[in-house]
């Protein structure tokens, strides 16, 4: 393995550890793991990302209106009935119609919701990755040879005995 | 050193200014006036027609007891046509649309004719039986502890009115007070549509 290869592996290897942690870290997060939830947690969990259908912008856990309490039993039973959360939102959304889901659901006009965040924080990332690899890059240079002549110059004035750094100024 | 502010107008600013007043005041008080006229004449609130999942499907069924006591089940009005009206006797469109029901339910008394059924939407057994008799309601009105009925129609509110057809489908649902001839509109239309 050439120094080159071992020098850019070793720039490298921060940020391939960098990733294997988030990557890690967010699998963990988004699974489900720990003991299963409680019949009270899985309720209240559906009850908060339902709309209250008599009450102005809250939820079903955060109302005690009839029609809140009404669905707060139903999704009880049904969550004892051993029904998914998929299914008793189905049941509402049958019932109710899609508004009753504080949750908007991903499909339809409501799929940007879910989509666009993703899409730019991607598309942020990339632009900052291109960015910044491009800045270590550098600007490519053409030298022409009387460039190269001037710097001879300079670089034999400064070593010359007696000599002094002298500002090489390029005639227009 | 003094300074003297002087009004520059005097009495005479002064007069202006309350006769300004008294005009700014006489307005306010016509464009007041003007708002409670408006308001105090202005039509009631009438039903509109809402698009609910419900339509088109069939109606959620309906199995209880009745106000007066005995057994109610929509089911058993298989083959005629039904109105469903939400109801309570504390909601003020509910009863604004009483009197109309009652003329509704006059008009298609004979047997065979659309039938009207109430579900009494979170009230009490007895406050309800007392608004029925009230208004001399004599169709059927189902309790509905605990609001499933209710659930099981998506009603946010009362009134909110459903039309269930001769097939036991869910035809039009309408929310807030019908009138006798919107009921009678509405189900002439319906009946029109072959449902």
């Amino acid at each position: 393995m050439s120094d080159a290869t071992r020098r850019r592996l070793r720039r490298l290897a921060p940020w391939v550890a960098l990733g294997i942690v988030v990557g890690v870290a967010l699998g963990i997060g988004a699974s489900p793991g720990g003991p299963p939830l409680t019949v009270a947690q899985r309720v209240n969990g559906i009850d908060t990302l339902v709309r209250c259908p008599s009450c102005d912008g809250i939820s079903v856990a955060d109302s005690s209106a009839s029609t809140a309490v009404a669905i707060r039993q139903a999704v009880t039973a049904r969550v004892r009935a051993g029904q998914t959360d998929s299914q008793i939102d189905a049941f509402l959304v049958s019932r109710y119609g899609p508004s009753i889901l504080l949750r908007p659901p991903v499909r339809g006009g409501t799929a940007w919701v879910w989509v666009l965040p993703p899409v730019a924080l991607a598309l942020a990332v990339t632009s900052l990755g291109t960015v910044l690899w491009r800045r270590r890059q550098g600007v490519a240079v053409t030298v022409s040879t009387d460039d190269r002549a001037l710097v001879q110059q300079a670089l034999a004035r400064r070593g010359a005995p007696g000599g002094r750094a002298t500002e090489v100024v390029r005639a227009p | 050193m003094t300074i003297t502010v002087r009004d520059e107008a005097g009495p005479q600013a002064e007069l202006r200014h309350r006769h300004t007043a008294r005009w700014v005041a006489g307005a306010a008080l016509v464009v007041g006036a003007a708002l409670v006229a408006v308001l105090a004449t202005r039509p009631p609130a009438t039903a509109t027609e809402v698009d609910t999942p419900l339509v088109g499907q069939a109606a959620p069924p309906i199995t209880g007891s009745t106000l007066g006591g005995a057994t109610f089940r929509l089911a058993a009005l298989r083959g005629r046509w039904v109105v469903v009206n939400f109801f309570a006797s504390w909601c003020p469109p509910c009863q604004q649309e009483q009197p109309e029901l009652v003329a509704f339910a006059y008009a298609h008394r004979s047997p065979g004719d659309a039938a009207l059924v109430g579900i009494v939407f979170d009230d009490s057994a007895s406050t309800a039986r007392g608004f029925m008799r009230s208004t001399g309601a004599s169709w059927p009105a189902v309790v509905d502890p605990g609001g499933q009925i209710a659930l099981d129609y998506g009603v946010r509110g009362p009134p909110e009115t459903f039309f269930v057809s001769p097939r036991g489908t869910v035809v039009a649902h309408f929310d807030g007070p019908m009138t006798n001839a919107s009921l009678d509109y509405w189900l002439a239309r319906a009946q029109g549509g072959g449902a």
